[in-house]
């Protein structure tokens, strides 16, 4: 391990203290003069063409300034924008139950929300669909005119020969798997205000994850020069990809600013939050894998079928993330993939933490489990064996600089006892193993373009001390508390030394916003670049000082001296003011821009390249109930490699966070529809996500790594550690009532049903 | 019609115009301004508007105002002495038990309810205490450590409340 | 999300509440704890024009323990006073329990043991466990009051006896036999904030013998519109020995009488599948625990 003086330590964030005595300010926490307040009048219909909007009687009642409709803003956009397939609200047809036809804005919530009942709008209903599989066979159903069978995409790629090593394989074994409907149910609802100054700059205030996409998408929907806008982020009560696509919050505050002239703001209830969606893709997969007597991987052969809900949104990323994810964390030498994403008259799906993996991985680590038996192996050996190291290449070309995956299977196997109880716990009890991987970011912009995808200043004076600007925004992940550790690290100061002014389009340098587990490693480049350049140039002034070659000094808890013998020493701040006396302001930026690799030739080879990438092994013990069908999750064993972990305690909050989410998706949560398209169960009263009664208990290890391309070591955190959880559960459950699972969530009356079957076998 | 109604909130008298229709955690939120006191959910679900009246935790989201006076409600901001923080608020910063922080303050007034009633509680009385009260960043198992080592300092110096 | 206009009255005793009731008939609600009525209004599901809030009245605070003939409840006693209750923990278990898994502590130390009987829901944790003990409520109007038995009061979901003018006041439960245990189970996917796919509470009652039963009582929440006896069920366990055939015949019969629906959170099967499975282990608890005092004792 190397020697840090800030990097390793668990600091309590910066911002805790803040939100402990509740002073944190959030969107919805914030106030303008002369603010008022938007609300959105949403369809009831799946699919209906929007004939006429009538708002006369909205208009009329007091406290009312100004009602939109689609017409107002008839731009489209996407979140990819070669494929923009939404509006601010449905202009010509609503596709989903719950988009938003009209907004209103008012004086207040209560006469914004009465006014929203005064708009009548005349619907031609149309037939709807919203089973993907249903949907590629409707032909009475047009979701959208350019997507023939409602699909939207279909991605092929084959690397190697798939056939070949099929029929060649000792053992091949094909299943078909089904993943739910879920929703992030972060806390806080998406809340936006937008406020115009009176010489046409906007300002909007929102709660994202993508302050720099919505910058561009304000500019094309209202039409204005980005130079003409500013994106700021306040508190963010968590994303989890939800806040990682434009919502239509945001563009109706700022359409209704400038109708009316007074800043807006539209914060949603929890209902539009689930109409809003943007969750997890279900996906109806089918997965052969083909293998050699000793276990080898020879080939994998993949059919998924994604269920896109209306629009396109991150869709066509996360189809070929699901075709990337096969490749790794294990040795695929052959691999073939079809994916469809399918339109359906639901609320569009998108990114959700782990995006493209978890499905897949579900499929294939449950199906490796199962190889393995078939084999007489244990399921822990086959994965070792296939288990990459670092410098491997995928025969997708994805190059991994480092790995330490090896390491988290043997610790996470090693701590649980896995060896020792895997076959042999008594019935209704089980123990499961499952791996996984995730991405450090990507490498390509959503758009054509070279520029960096971070970058970072840090400005030194003796009057405001050491400020660092950069664009990374902190929406809950604690960016703000972990960048200013990597800038006290370079810069040999201490970490509250540093003050941080993040997520801002206007105040800070670029950055291409929190998804994609990209900030740690690409903003943490670019800030360590930034504190590298102010090192040079303060050293130059110190040197002078004291008399020691510059690249011979070295800074250590605000003291600069030489590294190599004793002698003098200057205080930083002492050095910062000589510096600005002899040569005035100091200052100094980074960047960061991620190798460009991919494979000319194959479809969608860009996405799921990654500069590096994070591991994780996961040892699952459950208990079922064989009468009731109840699931408990007794105990989840972690390792997880996310390099050299810059704040521990973060790290460890990643690891739980993502374990409790997983289990919420494998067990409890699914957002059901009902026959005509409404959504049952859009509240957090009937979509069940954990409660603190629900959790396992949780034993997770950092294992030791240190990724040598990385800021001080570090990779990615908040995604890997979710990737393993459902699989491990299911195994799990698999080994305590001999059944597989293939269709989630896996509730007790699936159990039940499922045993009952067993017995009649 | 509105009408006038006096609410105490952290101990100090707040006149307040209100309609009979208007629910504490937007009264507490706009009228009086307080803003630690989140709205994520609206239905009494999810626990972030959690205020404490007369020493119990109720949801503001659910709660009328008109019907809150005579009541002594604690709100977030009332928590802390100037600088110094509640020991509860302590421990969740030193224990990494605040990630987005939104269900934060809902949790701690949680926490408070019940170590005010039960000032050694298990590790089991911790996560039935808090079951109101949904986090999706943290999994919760810093929550309940964090509890616990304010369980710890606090040292059962606390009053006891028992109904 | 915001409330319809109405009108709010707290009045300071009965008298005044049910003159308010009087007056504004239909149109007014009693509001209680409101964990469940505002949500409701909020949703718009109903709009009434006036609220009478009976949070003030001091005649329906309070629990009350008359020795050898039982316990009094007012109406508007908190669910988490019912939960804590070292009274009701000791003597009447089921009702405990059953507060105790009710929403979060947030609801019961808002919701009302009247509040979750009048709310009628038929997923509701109390009513089973009140049924299950024998519980009786009171009922006043401007002319008087009158008693009937719990279960006579719930008729449906969220429809019950009261009548124009009255109000819930009190519940009574009468004291338990000494050789006697009560159990409350309930089965649900999360561990918390639940409404339960199924609920079951069980009174049991021993003969002398301890090992017969004397008196048993069952009640089945949400597989019925209203809290259901499995009286099949309890005839064959009524003077019968405790055996294990004899407790999974009563389960078989509680789940033959059980007549579920399916819904968002279960299908009808399940419920009639696990309802077998609780009302047999809630006997087998119940049995358990009614023996095991008395050979502590005796």
């Amino acid at each position: 391990m190397k020697d840090f003086a800030v990097v390793g330590k668990s600091l309590p964030r910066v911002d805790a203290p803040a939100k402990v005595r509740g002073e944190a300010l959030y969107t919805d926490d914030l106030l303008l003069p002369h603010m008022v307040y938007g609300k959105i009048k949403r369809s009831p219909h799946a699919h209906a063409v929007i004939k006429k909007i009538r708002y006369d009687k909205a208009l009329e009642l007091p406290g009312v300034l100004a009602v939109i409709t689609g017409d107002d803003a008839p731009q489209a956009y996407g979140i990819v924008p070669q494929a923009p397939t939404e509006y601010a609200l449905a202009v010509g047809k609503v596709r989903y139950a719950g988009e938003g036809v009209a907004a209103v804005a008012a004086v207040d919530e209560e006469t914004a929300e009465e006014a929203l009942e005064r708009i009548e709008v005349e619907y031609e209903v149309l037939p709807a669909v919203f089973d993907p599989v249903e949907a590629l066979e409707r032909q009475d159903v047009v979701i959208h005119a350019k997507a023939k069978n409602n699909m939207m995409y279909e991605g092929k790629q084959e690397f190697g020969d798939v056939d070949k090593a099929m029929a060649e394989a000792d053992f091949v074994l094909e299943r078909s798997f089904k993943t739910s409907y879920v929703n992030h149910a972060f806390l806080e609802p998406h809340s936006a205000l937008a406020h115009f100054e009176a010489n046409g700059f906007l300002t909007v205030y929102s709660s994202t994850q993508i302050p720099h996409y919505l910058h561009r998408t304000l500019s094309l929907v209202l039409d204005l020069p980005m130079n003409k806008i500013r994106v700021s982020v306040p508190m963010v009560g968590g994303g989890f990809g939800g806040k990682g696509e434009v919502a239509s919050s945001e563009l109706c505050a700022a359409l209704l600013a400038q109708r009316t002239g007074h800043p807006v703001k539209v914060t949603y209830e929890r209902s539009e939050v689930f109409a809003q969606h943007k969750g997890r893709h279900p996906c109806v997969m089918t997965m052969k894998i083909g293998v050699s007597q000793d276990g080898t991987i020879q080939a994998i052969d993949f059919d998924n079928i994604l269920d896109g809900g209306a629009y396109g949104g991150w869709g066509i990323v996360v189809l070929f993330y699901t075709a990337a994810m096969i490749h790794l964390p294990y040795q695929v030498p052959n691999a073939r993939f079809r994916g469809r994403r399918v339109y359906t008259n639901k609320p569009t799906t998108g990114a959700m933490r782990g995006l493209g993996g978890v499905q897949p991985r579900f499929a294939m680590e449950s199906m490796l489990e199962d190889i393995a038996k078939e084999l007489g192996m244990s399921p822990y050996d086959l994965r070792l064996k296939n288990a990459v190291e670092s410098g491997y290449t995928t025969k997708s070309n994805v190059y991994v600089p480092h790995s330490e995956f090896k390491k988290c299977l043997q610790t996470a196997v090693e701590r649980s006892g896995y060896r020792e109880k895997q076959g042999k716990l008594p019935l209704g009890k089980g123990i499961g193993l499952a791996g996984g991987y995730y991405i450090s970011g990507t490498a390509y912009t959503l758009y054509m373009s070279y520029k960096p995808h971070s970058s970072a200043l840090i400005r030194v004076d003796t009057e405001g001390g050491i400020i660092l600007y950069t664009g990374a925004t902190d929406i809950g992940q604690g960016s703000n508390t972990v960048l200013p550790m990597i800038a006290a690290e370079e810069l040999g100061v201490r970490a509250d030394d540093i003050h941080i002014v993040s997520g801002d389009t206007q105040l800070t340098p670029f950055d291409l916003g929190s998804f994609a587990s990209r900030v740690t490693y690409g903003a943490g480049q670019a800030v360590r670049m930034a504190a590298q350049g102010i090192n040079k140039q303060l050293y130059e002034v110190a040197a002078v000082e004291l008399g020691v070659r510059a690249d011979q000094l070295i800074c250590r808890e605000g003291k600069i001296y030489s590294q190599y013998e004793p002698g003098p020493v200057l205080d930083f701040m002492a050095a910062v003011a000589k510096y600005i006396d002899a040569k005035g302001p100091l200052s100094a930026m980074g960047h960061y821009s991620p190798p460009r690799k991919g494979m000319k030739g194959v479809q969608g080879a860009n996405i799921g390249q990654s500069p590096t990438f994070g591991f994780s092994a996961q040892v699952t013990e459950v208990d079922v109930d064989l009468e009731t069908g109840k699931v408990k999750v007794l105990k989840v064993t972690e390792a997880g490699d996310c390099g050299q972990p810059i704040n521990p305690m973060s790290v460890e909050g990643q690891v739980e966070g993502s374990i409790v989410m997983g289990m919420g998706q494998a067990l409890f949560e699914e957002i059901k529809v009902s026959p005509d398209g409404r959504l049952l169960n859009a509240s957090l009263h009937d979509y069940k996500i954990p409660t603190a009664v629900d959790i396992p208990e949780i034993d997770s290890t950092i294992v030791d790594s240190y990724d040598p391309t990385a800021p001080f070591g570090a990779k990615e955190s908040g995604e890997g550690p979710i990737q393993p959880v459902i699989p491990a559960i299911a195994n799990a459950i698999c080994d305590a009532i001999g059944v597989r699972f293939l269709e989630l969530p896996i509730t007790p009356e699936k159990i039940l049903q499922a045993l009952k079957e067993k017995k009649e076998r | 019609m509105k009408k006038l109604i006096t609410l105490n909130i952290n101990g100090q008298d707040f006149d307040l115009a209100v309609s009979p229709r208007d629910l504490l955690v937007d009264v507490i939120r706009k009228k009086v301004g307080l803003t630690g006191t989140k709205k994520g959910c609206g239905q009494g679900d999810c626990g972030a508007c959690t205020v404490l009246m007369d020493g119990h935790p109720v949801l503001s989201c659910i709660t009328l105002a008109v019907a809150s006076q005579g009541k002594k409600i604690q709100t977030i901001e009332g928590l802390s002495e100037g600088e110094k923080l509640h020991p509860i608020q302590e421990s969740f910063v030193e224990q990494g038990a605040v990630q987005c922080g939104y269900c934060t303050p809902g949790m701690i007034l949680s926490a408070k309810a019940l170590l005010d009633r039960n000032p050694d509680p298990s590790e089991e009385e911790i996560k039935q205490g808090i079951a109101g009260n949904l986090c999706r960043c943290t999994g919760y198992k810093k929550i309940v450590k964090a509890i616990s080592a304010a369980a710890e300092k606090l040292g059962g110096k606390e009053e006891e409340r028992v109904r | 999300m915001f409330l319809p206009e109405f009108e709010y009255f707290a009045p300071e005793t009965l008298e005044e509440a049910l003159g308010l009731l009087e007056r504004y008939g239909e149109k007014a609600k009693i509001l209680a704890g409101g964990t469940d009525l505002l949500v409701m209004m909020k949703d718009k599901l109903l709009k009434p024009e006036v609220l009478i809030d009976i949070s003030k009245l001091i005649e329906l605070q309070g629990i009350q323990y008359v020795p050898e003939q039982g316990l009094t409840l007012g109406a508007a006693t908190k669910i988490d006073e019912v939960q804590h209750s070292l009274s009701i923990q000791k003597n009447w278990r089921a009702l405990a329990q059953a507060a105790g898994e009710l929403g979060s502590a947030q609801v019961r130390s808002m919701a009302t043991l009247g509040g979750n009987s009048c709310h009628a829901s038929p997923a509701a944790e109390t009513p089973p466990a009140l049924v299950a003990l024998g519980a009786k409520v009171s009922l006043a109007c401007p002319g008087g009051e009158r008693e009937i038995l719990l279960e006579n009061f719930i008729l449906g979901n969220r429809k019950t006896a009261l009548q124009g003018g009255e109000i819930l006041t009190r519940f009574f439960l009468p004291e338990p036999s000494p050789r006697s245990a009560s159990v409350y189970l309930y089965h649900a996917l999360r561990g918390a904030m639940e409404i339960d796919m199924l609920n079951v509470a069980v009174y049991l009652a021993l003969a002398p013998d301890l090992r017969s039963c004397q008196e048993v009582r069952i009640a089945l929440g949400a597989v019925s519109p209203v809290p259901l006896r499995a009286e099949k069920s309890e005839v064959i366990l009524t003077g019968s020995k405790m055996e294990n055939s004899v407790i999974e015949a009563a389960g078989r019969l509680a789940s033959a009488q059980a007549s579920p629906i399916s819904d968002l959170r279960a299908t009808a099967q399940h419920r009639r599948e696990v309802v077998e499975v609780l009302v047999r282990r809630a006997l087998t608890q119940a049995y358990e625990v009614a023996r095991a005092g008395k050979e502590v004792k005796g």
